[in-house]
């Protein structure tokens, strides 16, 4: 039998096997492994197995619930998931498909003995493999022992021996100093002297200094591998770096398969790879990644992840082969040889895929959400999410990519750079940021060439040249184009005529490398445009239509190609698909029955937008897949579930721009297209595409414009006497003053575009208001900074429904602990709610009823509100899906997804009345930050949303919830001590109502001097710590004294933010657990009444 | 992809594949200004498109690479005309007719490269396409089992018929299907060569031997005696042979099968066939070939062993395969095709001969099977020490 003999049924009885997941999302550690656990979920359910998931992310499809499944939102601690264990009794657990989080929480499992004790087996790679993957002194011995050449790191004690040892690896070489933090004493040395300066400097702070080979500058190349128990292996895909060695592979833009490197250096390191693997004891999915000289065929192993990880997603995506589909069937038993091909059918599992195209994927950050955070790239990875482009030559990829993950439909030709200084550029390519691609654009258009590029650089010459044609053709069209004169206006036909003059032939050519109609009609504009007059994105793309029109009449369309693993070796039904104008030919061609409906899918997870809206895609194109209609998905995000091939029926991993949304509405002559589901990127697809004539499901065009746009709301709400915070947009400074003396500070400002610093501030005072204005353009009818009234101290809640027709059908409200000021995505939210007053939810749900009906909505809604004493005000209306859709869907048992696809597809649906104080647990869901990735970032929460993630558990009362969900968020327990600032008066008073919660988890307790006082005035004993002098706030946390920073602001002021930014840095850099918000620090502590009546807990609560 | 300016005003020229289903596919002229007309073939290996280019096996082949992006790290530098140490060579010469392409990159950027891919073919006078869709031109192959392609462009001149001898068979405006012919004068050694040093001499038999192969016997100790393909075998002295790959159809091959049957398989020196030398060594020892619909030309084909079922990724090129059912009692099925259950080599049940379909020499394409050649050698040395 090819299943383990343990894992078969007996007596008709399914055997029970643990799947850990991954956790709240944060950067590292992100969507992939929700698509890898989903697709060990299908494989296992296959062979007849029950799978338990532990796994606190609510929003991920792997924690749906599914009739071979059970599924606890629970902490992925060993001690959780032993409880788990005693209930559930499995028989194996699974580790690698959860990420370092659940490979962490097997290695402790098995050597606390905790996994033998209750006889439970770990499947696939054993621990002690694990192990040496994990551990750098082992991971060195053992690539010794196999002679894999490794990059090994010398510590030398002065600077003697740290010249020999220099002279012994080659120069250049990197220094670190072995206990500094934050890089001090870190550098590059080129030759002795630099070297001696360097390490004299290191060795005062710092016993040991590390010495390594510097690989600065060498290519970057990864290789995804697979073995089954019988040691039979391949390598699925390889992958190779744009950027160079010294760019976390991350944050790095990736090409795959490997485009620079010959056969030689090919074979080289993928027998390398399989050695390892072999070695390793590999079963399963493992990565090897290398540093190769780009000079000759040396190189040096990285490093090596025995399990999935985000590179086997971008691999599986890349090539089509579902490597965690096959990784599960191996670890339950199975070997490659017995297993088929999925894409295939017929051709066996034991397959390196052919690729017959090329694949780019290209990082999404969101630094400017983060003030404070350097933009600098380097070996901590600091981007959220990935797009990845499908295309038959490099242009094409890249510019696609660029189009995909900026949002934009213009591809590299974006001028950031246009006005920057010869001197900025060259540091741009020095030490790059996350627009280093544009910095590079704009270098070659300034006549530089190819060499001088790279030798900045480093990357590849192959890569740098097609950036080189891109910058020449836009070149060669703005000349051809200038010829044309300077116009004061552009007619529609114009552009229609303009490119009629170019050959067929070239515009076919600019199309295959890349350049959307767009774009084309950006860089007609740029050249025959009065540069004073600036058009809008809307008119532009009107007038780019009429491009679409003369490439139709042409006969310059893409072609729809397959991703079928084999190059078409083998004829396969693949619905995999993608677009190119590098090709005549179309695979495939959906019959013309206009029954397709087209779902549009979130694009890159960044912040704001993340996996809770790749789960309202699944479900959105599951449900028309089981209606029998053909579910189509649009979506080119790697990390998702719902770009694996069996999420729909037909899956186009694609932009989601207007041009490429209607080529494929061509192609498939659909139905509709939903573009609700996917958060705020397709939703702003409804206004041109309903310009289009494009029939799109759920709301109508007219529903969102009403709700989105300010002006209008506003006045609506005004006309139906709903109340509303007051608000203006300024365009002028005294416009902002005379608002801010009618309404009195704090105010929320959110200028239309800012220099530095993040959108959206709080101003407490003048001094505030002064400096957030000085961060962004002059004030004026173009840039109107919308200002309104901050409330104090009010309750923020939430109200999530689907409307038919301007009817309610179901509206569900939630909580959030936090007051008003904390950014709805970065709250923790309680459902159903335990603190609003019925009258305050009839209030709310009649407020819901009359702004449904004025919107006309027919579809999903979240609405937001703020009540103080017994005033309720709306803040906005999202005429879409919401984040918290999966998360009150799977608390309240009730799919919103489906209600919603029910109302898109005219059926029967009735008004659906819950009773929500029936609802027999609560459901906390609590957002997770990733600080401890962001040098720099102040780690508070406000207006402007900082998380990366969310996880959402459930307990019979709250405070189970949330002591939960604080510990799937990394708020652990103290244990060493507790530094306190507790913020204003009245917070230090409030406050006292839960200090007793705190003094009975018997640790020290340090405040700073205000608190401290306030404390011991009370007769509680506390060290006091200062700002400036000793003992220090920030030495007691450096020296590991408290592990846990309660930080309250006393207002938000500029300069208090500063005061304390610093404790709160430090304290996550030392890896604290941090609380920033009383309301939430409060929550958190009472619920320490019930800790130990948790510990103790026997049944935990699965789904 | 052009790195020059003036992108707009560049002028390609137009080059057409004719193909003999009567489809005719537009693009641009890549390579020498030549006019040339072969069996429409496939490889979907993403990388070694020089290995490919120069392997023999080839001859008489348009090459259609379905990968998209071919030439981006150039072709290699010819290390001293010495192939036995340039790598990325398999023979001195390109072999294909012609190559198509979706897109071809003119630079040579890559520490071991020396020119550009279209530089080479200028030089070595063959021609291409680019700008082809790949992937409906391998659908097509694969879909009409046979397919003959010509290249054409305005004002180029034809392919000279001397360039290798089987062209001399076709008329200037037939359609040329190599494997009707024998091929073996076309890229076999005319005079026999030795190579390297070492205690065991093993004859090679060129039916248009890989250089991998030699380099790999060389590097193994072996002092290698490549021969014609119509030398006397019977009055070579050696420990064990070699019988290479090679173009074509096995039974097109003159009275070699005869040969090898009366010469080499009466004696009991350890045979290592590769390739074409596979099915020739199956036809002597009385199998039969047939003709697959489009062959095997990848480096993702996975065998496994019998009866361990150690399963490899190997390199392959060959149109032609030996028929399960026609295998003699005294061998045995060594390795079988895990997708299409095809035979990929044999073993004899007591004498030391063996024969794989597949590449263990690689190049290009992966080394799992390298091991093979570890094996031969070693049973060379037995019969070196006279203990087979």
């Amino acid at each position: 039998m090819p299943i383990l003999d343990f894992l078969l049924s007996k007596n008709g009885k399914k055997k029970k096997v643990i799947l850990l997941g991954s956790g709240a999302l944060s950067i590292g550690q992100a969507g992939e492994f929700d698509y890898s656990g989903s697709q060990a979920v299908k494989a296992l359910e296959e062979e007849e197995l029950e799978v338990i998931i532990i796994n606190p992310n609510i929003a991920s499809v792997q924690t749906n619930r599914g009739p071979n499944k059970k599924v606890y939102l629970y902490p992925i601690t060993p001690f959780w998931v032993e409880k788990i264990i005693k209930i559930e009794k499995p028989v194996a657990i699974i580790s690698s498909f959860g990420g370092q989080t659940s490979l962490n929480c097997v290695i402790e499992l098995e050597k606390s003995g905790i996994l033998k004790k209750h006889n439970v087996k770990v499947l696939g790679t054993q621990v002690d493999s694990l192990e040496i993957s994990e551990d750098r002194e082992l991971f060195a011995q053992k690539m010794k022992s196999i002679n894999a050449p490794i990059a090994q790191s010398h510590a030398v004690s002065t600077a003697e021996k740290a010249l020999l040892t220099a002279e012994k690896i080659g120069y250049p070489v990197i220094t670190r100093s072995a206990f500094a933090l934050g890089g001090l004493g870190s550098g590059l040395a080129q030759n002795a002297s630099e070297l001696k300066k360097l390490t004299q400097t290191a060795l005062m702070t710092s016993p040991q200094v590390l010495i390594e080979k510097s690989l600065h500058g060498w290519k970057e190349i990864e290789y995804e591998v697979m073995r089954d128990k019988t040691g039979n292996t391949i390598t699925i895909c390889n992958m190779e770096n744009f950027d160079p060695m010294g760019i976390h592979t991350g944050d790095s833009i990736v090409i795959a398969p490997c485009q620079t490197i010959n056969n030689i250096e090919n074979n080289m390191l993928r027998d390398m790879a399989i050695k390892i693997a072999q070695n390793m004891g590999i079963v399963g999915e493992c990565n090897v990644q290398y540093a190769l000289n780009p000079k000759d065929y040396d190189f040096y192993v990285i490093e090596i992840n025995a399990r999935l990880s985000r590179s086997s997603a971008l691999a599986s995506k890349a090539t089509g082969y579902p490597i965690a589909y096959i990784a599960a069937k191996i670890v339950i038993g199975f070997d490659l040889l017995e297993l088929k091909n999925p894409v295939t059918g017929t051709t066996s599992a034991f397959y390196e895929p052919s690729l017959d195209y090329v694949t780019l994927k290209v990082p999404r950050w969101d630094l400017n959400k983060f003030s404070g955070v350097s933009k600098r790239l380097g070996p901590q990875m600091k981007s959220v999410g990935e797009v990845m482009a499908i295309g038959r030559n490099f242009c094409e990829v890249m510019q696609k990519a660029l189009r995909m993950v900026n949002e934009n439909e213009d591809g590299i030709a974006l001028n950031v750079f246009a006005n920057t200084s010869d001197d900025e550029l060259e540091k741009e390519l020095l030490s790059p940021t996350n627009l280093r691609v544009f910095a590079i654009y704009e270098t070659f258009k300034r006549g530089k060439t190819i060499e001088y590029i790279h030798d900045k650089t480093k990357i590849d010459h192959w890569f740098l040249s097609h950036i080189l044609y891109i910058a020449n053709v836009e070149t060669d069209l703005l000349n051809f184009f200038k010829l044309k004169g300077n116009k004061n206006s552009i007619a529609p036909q114009e552009l229609y005529d303009a490119y009629k003059e170019i050959s067929k032939d070239h515009l076919h050519r600019l199309k295959s490398r890349g350049f959307s109609d767009f774009q084309l009609t950006k860089i007609y504009l740029l050249a025959c445009l009065n540069s004073k007059i600036k058009l809008s994105t809307k008119e532009i793309r009107r007038l780019s239509f009429n491009i679409r029109k003369l490439r139709k009449k042409l006969g310059i369309l893409p072609v729809v190609k397959q991703i079928d693993t084999t190059s078409s070796e083998y004829p396969t039904k693949s619905n995999y698909l993608y677009l190119t104008y590098d090709g005549i030919h179309n695979d495939i061609s959906p019959k013309k029955n206009e029954k397709s409906i087209i779902t549009l899918g979130s694009g890159s997870y960044r912040i704001g937008s993340s996996l809770e809206f790749d789960w309202c895609s699944v479900m959105t194109s599951s449900y028309f897949k089981n209606k029998k209609n053909d579910s189509v998905i649009i979506n080119c995000n790697p990390e998702t579930v719902s770009t694996d091939y069996s999420a729909s029926d037909r899956l186009y991993f694609e932009e989601l721009s207007f041009e490429r949304v209607l080529d494929i509405i061509d192609i498939e002559d659909s139905k509709g297209v939903i573009a609700c589901m996917g958060g705020q990127n397709p939703n702003n697809l409804i206004q041109p595409l309903s310009e289009a004539k494009v029939n799109i499901l759920g709301h109508s065009q007219k529903s969102v414009d009403g709700a989105e746009d300010r002006e209008k709301f506003s006045a609506m709400l005004d006309k139906l006497g709903i109340d509303q915070p007051e608000w203006t947009s300024a365009v002028s400074i005294s416009d902002i003053e005379k608002f801010i003396k009618k309404v009195d500070f704090p105010v929320l400002i959110r200028p239309s575009f800012v220099l530095s610093g993040t959108l959206m501030n709080v101003a407490n005072d003048q001094q505030s208001l002064d400096y957030y204005l000085s961060l962004t353009k002059d004030i004026s009818a173009d840039f109107p900074v919308v200002i309104s009234k901050f409330i104090l101290d009010a309750k923020e809640i939430e109200c999530d429904g689907v409307a038919r027709n301007g009817e309610v059908i179901l509206s569900l409200v939630s909580e959030h602990i936090e007051n008003a000021g904390v950014h709805s995505g970065d709250a923790t939210v309680v459902f159903p709610s335990q603190k609003i007053y019925t009258h305050t939810t009839n209030v709310i749900k009649d407020i819901v009823r009359k702004v449904v009906k004025g919107l006309n909505l027919n579809g999903p809604f979240n609405i937001q509100f703020i009540a103080k004493d017994n005033d309720v005000k709306v803040i906005e209306c999202n005429a879409r899906a919401s984040r918290s859709f999966p998360f009150i869907s799977k608390v309240s048992g009730v799919n919103l997804v489906e209600l919603v696809c029910k109302v898109m597809n005219n059926e029967k649906v009735k008004k659906i009345l819950i009773d929500e104080s029936e609802i027999p647990h609560v459901g906390v869901k609590a957002s997770m930050f990733s600080f401890q990735r962001l040098d720099g970032a102040d780690p508070i929460v406000g207006v402007e949303m900082a998380s990366t993630g969310e996880v959402g558990c459930l307990g019979e009362k709250f405070d189970h919830s949330m002591l939960l969900a604080m510990e799937a968020t990394q708020i652990r327990k103290p244990n060493k001590g507790v530094l306190l600032s507790t913020g204003r008066e009245k917070d230090k008073v409030k406050f006292m109502e839960v200090i007793n919660n705190l003094y009975k988890l018997d640790v020290p307790v340090y405040a700073t001097k205000g608190s401290a006082k306030y404390l011991e005035g009370r007769g509680y004993k506390v060290n006091t710590v200062h700002w400036n002098r000793s003992p220090r706030a920030v030495d007691i946390i450096i020296e590991g004294k408290v592990d846990f920073v309660i930080n309250i602001n006393k207002n938000l002021s500029v300069d208090e933010l500063n005061n304390n930014s610093e404790i709160r840095k430090t304290a996550v850099k030392c890896g604290c657990s941090i609380l920033t918000n009383l309301e939430k620090v409060m929550s958190y502590l009472r619920a320490y009444d019930s800790y130990d009546e948790l510990q103790s807990i026997e049944h935990c609560i699965n789904l | 992809m052009e790195q020059g300016k003036n992108i707009l005003d560049k002028k390609y020229k137009k080059a057409y594949l004719e193909l003999s289903n009567g489809i005719s596919l537009e693009g641009n002229a890549v390579g020498a200004d030549v006019n040339v007309s072969g069996e429409m073939v496939f490889n979907t290996g993403m990388l070694g498109y020089s290995e490919a280019m120069t392997d023999p096996s080839y001859l008489g082949q348009i090459l259609v690479f379905s990968f998209c992006l071919i030439g981006n790290y150039g072709i290699p530098i010819p290390k001293n005309e010495n192939f036995l140490i340039s790598k990325g060579y398999e023979s001195s010469s390109i072999k294909t007719q012609g190559i198509i392409v979706s897109d071809i990159y003119d630079g040579c950027h890559h520490h071991d490269g020396g020119t550009s891919l279209e530089e080479w073919m200028k030089d070595q006078g063959v021609p291409g396409i680019s700008g082809i869709d790949t992937r409906y031109l391998v659908q097509l192959i694969r879909e009409s089992g046979n397919l003959w392609g010509k290249i054409f462009s305005e004002g180029a001149k034809l392919q000279g018929k001397n360039k290798f001898e089987f062209l001399k068979n076709f008329k200037n405006d037939e359609y040329i299907d190599p494997s009707k012919y024998n091929l073996m004068p076309s890229v076999s050694t005319k005079e026999k060569l030795t190579m390297g040093k070492g205690s065991k001499k093993v004859a090679v038999i060129d039916c248009g031997v890989k250089w991998n192969i030699i380099r790999m016997l060389i590097e193994r100790n072996c002092e290698v005696e490549l021969l014609p393909w119509n030398a006397d075998f019977s009055k070579i002295k050696c420990v064990g042979w070699l019988i290479s790959n090679g173009p074509g159809d096995p039974k097109n091959t003159g009275d070699l099968v005869e040969r090898i049957k009366k010469d080499i398989l009466s004696l009991n020196k350890p045979i290592l066939g590769i390739c074409l030398g596979h099915q020739l060594l199956s036809l002597a020892s009385g199998a039969k070939t047939k003709r697959l619909n489009h062959g095997h030309r990848s480096h993702n084909q996975p065998v496994f062993s019998l009866p361990e079922k150690n399963a490899y990724m190997s390199s392959q090129n060959h149109r032609y395969a030996v028929e399960k059912s026609s295998i003699q009692s005294d061998w045995e099925l060594w390795f079988e095709n895990a997708n299409d259950g095809s035979v990929e080599g044999l073993k004899h049940k007591t004498k030391p001969f063996m024969s794989v379909q597949f590449h263990p020499e690689a190049s290009s394409g992966p080394n799992d099977t390298s091991w093979i050649m570890d094996k031969f050698v070693a049973l060379l040395q037995l019969s070196a020490d006279k203990k087979i």
